[in-house]
């Protein structure tokens, strides 16, 4: 069975207004799955419509078994939904272990384990501890992010655009960041416009054009599609 | 030299009455986005408040504070909530003209309540304190420590407590703590009882001052909003900050203009402030 499954999404960010015109997706148990896209396709609002931040008019979202359309943003992350928004994903004006400490939030218990356990994997959260998150640099502060995501203890982790802005440096460090968290368990659901890249990492991964899946496939099979990478690779 | 020692020693004690409604004011303004022009009456309602537990039951100083602050909390902070709720989507600017409306019928239900007169509150008399050529009432240390003691126990409270951080992840980014779990009409209650709580503190500080009337939290409305501005709108250390340099700037002025023009002092530094350093002071919203 699927761990996320969205079937015929229609929404958008007002009420009537229709950005997803029938998508469709399904995220198995360790997998990553990839959507890439041309700018406008509504990839970053399918995730947000699973993450409950977008209004959906038709079509359902299962999670885990539990149909989760109607739940709210705060519901879904308390069902093990983790989202990294692609800007403004950090509390900017708190340290980075008070963005730690409101992530555990919902199970305040257990932050301190967590805490120690996510230093271990990233040791900038403990060197930059004290730092405010806005002055942190880019990749620093995708780093943050996720480890915030992670602070919930997640089922499903959903991560939109999270190299934007990084130096292929910073974008490549944390490609291997997220492998690192795939391999340990975690399944990823992942927008991505480093699509070559996302997609040499991806289980599955979907093309979505104008609010609807146009390809699915495995992840380097598509990105050795001649159409896609004619169409959405750059040749 | 002395004159000029005198008016920035009085300009701190000035600042410091103003501070707690200032950090009242700004704290609601950072969570939930309008300007509460209702600050002033929570002040009068605090004030007032604790007048009576002091004149009527006989009850000290830091326990009228407190009861300045609670009432102005519960009662002023869950009317504001209950009045302007339904009126947040329409914007900042209907919730704000809002928070007016609200502030006259509260002055007024203290007005009819209590009368125009002033009032007092029983408070032992003692001499002004001298030194270095510098006079200073016992009273006014009083309140300076119990502004002080104010504004650290809600810098403690925002710093290290658990609901505390929530209001400043709100204040920060409100779509992301949402998707933290933290539910941000709980913060927006808890936010305007606190806003509401520290003017009726600050209410009760300008009383232990002066006197109160009906007016006294409105009287004072310009210099909280001032210095709210000057810090820059949203930064708790920033209304502190303003606050002391509003008062020490009125002072200032005092010496070489008349009385009459000492108002005149805040609307020149919401000018000057927002034409030269929109941001305020302290830079960025930081609660």
């Amino acid at each position: 069975m699927s761990l996320l499954a969205a079937t015929d999404v229609v929404g958008g960010y007002a009420r009537d207004e229709q950005i997803l015109k029938g998508a469709s997706i399904r995220v198995d148990p360790g997998e990553i799955v990839v959507i890439i896209g041309p700018n406008g396709a509504g990839k970053s609002t399918l995730l947000k419509a699973v993450a409950g931040l977008v209004t959906v008019q038709s079509g359902a979202i299962v999670f885990d078994g539990a149909d989760v359309t109607r739940l709210d943003a705060m519901a879904r992350a308390r069902a093990g939904l983790a989202f990294v928004p692609q800007e403004r994903n950090v509390f900017a004006t708190m340290s980075v272990a008070e963005n730690l400490s409101i992530s555990a939030f919902l199970d305040p218990r257990a932050e301190a384990a967590r805490v120690a356990e996510l230093a271990g994997r990233y040791p900038l959260l403990t060197e930059r501890r004290h730092a405010l998150a806005r002055t942190l640099s880019g990749g620093q502060r995708q780093i943050l992010a996720m480890a915030m995501g992670l602070m919930a203890k997640p089922r499903l982790m959903l991560l939109d655009e999270p190299t934007a802005g990084l130096s292929p440096r910073a974008a490549d460090e944390l490609f291997a960041a997220i492998v690192d968290l795939n391999r340990a368990g975690l399944p990823m659901l992942m927008v991505e416009q480093h699509a070559i890249e996302a997609l040499a990492i991806a289980a599955r991964a979907y093309v979505m054009v104008a609010g609807k899946v146009s390809a699915e496939g495995p992840g380097p099979a598509l990105a050795d599609d001649p159409q896609i990478r004619r169409l959405f690779l750059g040749g | 030299m002395t004159p000029l020692a005198q008016a920035i020693l009085n300009g701190l004690m000035t600042g410091a009455l103003i501070a707690a409604p200032a950090v009242g004011f700004t704290t609601i303004f950072a969570v939930l986005r309008y300007p509460s022009f209702a600050i002033a009456a929570h002040a009068t309602l605090g004030a007032f408040a604790a007048w009576y537990v002091n004149t009527r039951l006989g009850a000290g100083v830091p326990l009228s504070v407190a009861v300045g602050f609670l009432f102005a909390a519960l009662v002023g902070g869950s009317l504001e909530h209950a009045a302007l709720r339904g009126l947040r989507g329409a914007g900042a600017l209907t919730v704000s003209i809002g928070s007016i409306a609200l502030n006259l019928v509260l002055e007024n239900a203290v007005r009819f309540s209590f009368g125009n007169d002033l009032r007092g509150y029983d408070l032992p008399l003692a001499p002004d304190l001298r030194f270095a050529g510098l006079r200073v009432g016992a009273q006014q240390i009083e309140t300076l420590v119990f502004a002080a003691a104010i504004m650290a126990a809600v810098f403690i409270f925002l710093r290290y407590t658990r609901f505390g951080r929530a209001m400043r992840a709100v204040a920060d980014n409100p779509d992301l703590a949402r998707l933290k779990g933290v539910d941000p009409e709980r913060i927006a209650v808890a936010a305007l009882m606190l806003g509401a709580g520290l003017a009726g503190a600050g209410g009760v500080l300008i009383g232990l001052d002066t006197s109160i009337d009906p007016l006294t939290g409105f009287r004072v409305l310009l210099s909280v909003f001032a210095a709210a501005v000057l810090g820059g709108l949203g930064s708790i250390p920033g209304a502190v900050v303003g606050a002391l340099a509003l008062g020490v700037a009125e002072e200032l002025a005092l010496l070489v203009l008349p009385a009459t023009y000492r108002t005149g002092v805040g609307f020149l530094a919401i000018l000057l402030m927002l034409t030269f350093r929109p941001r305020g002071l302290l830079g960025e919203r930081a609660v």
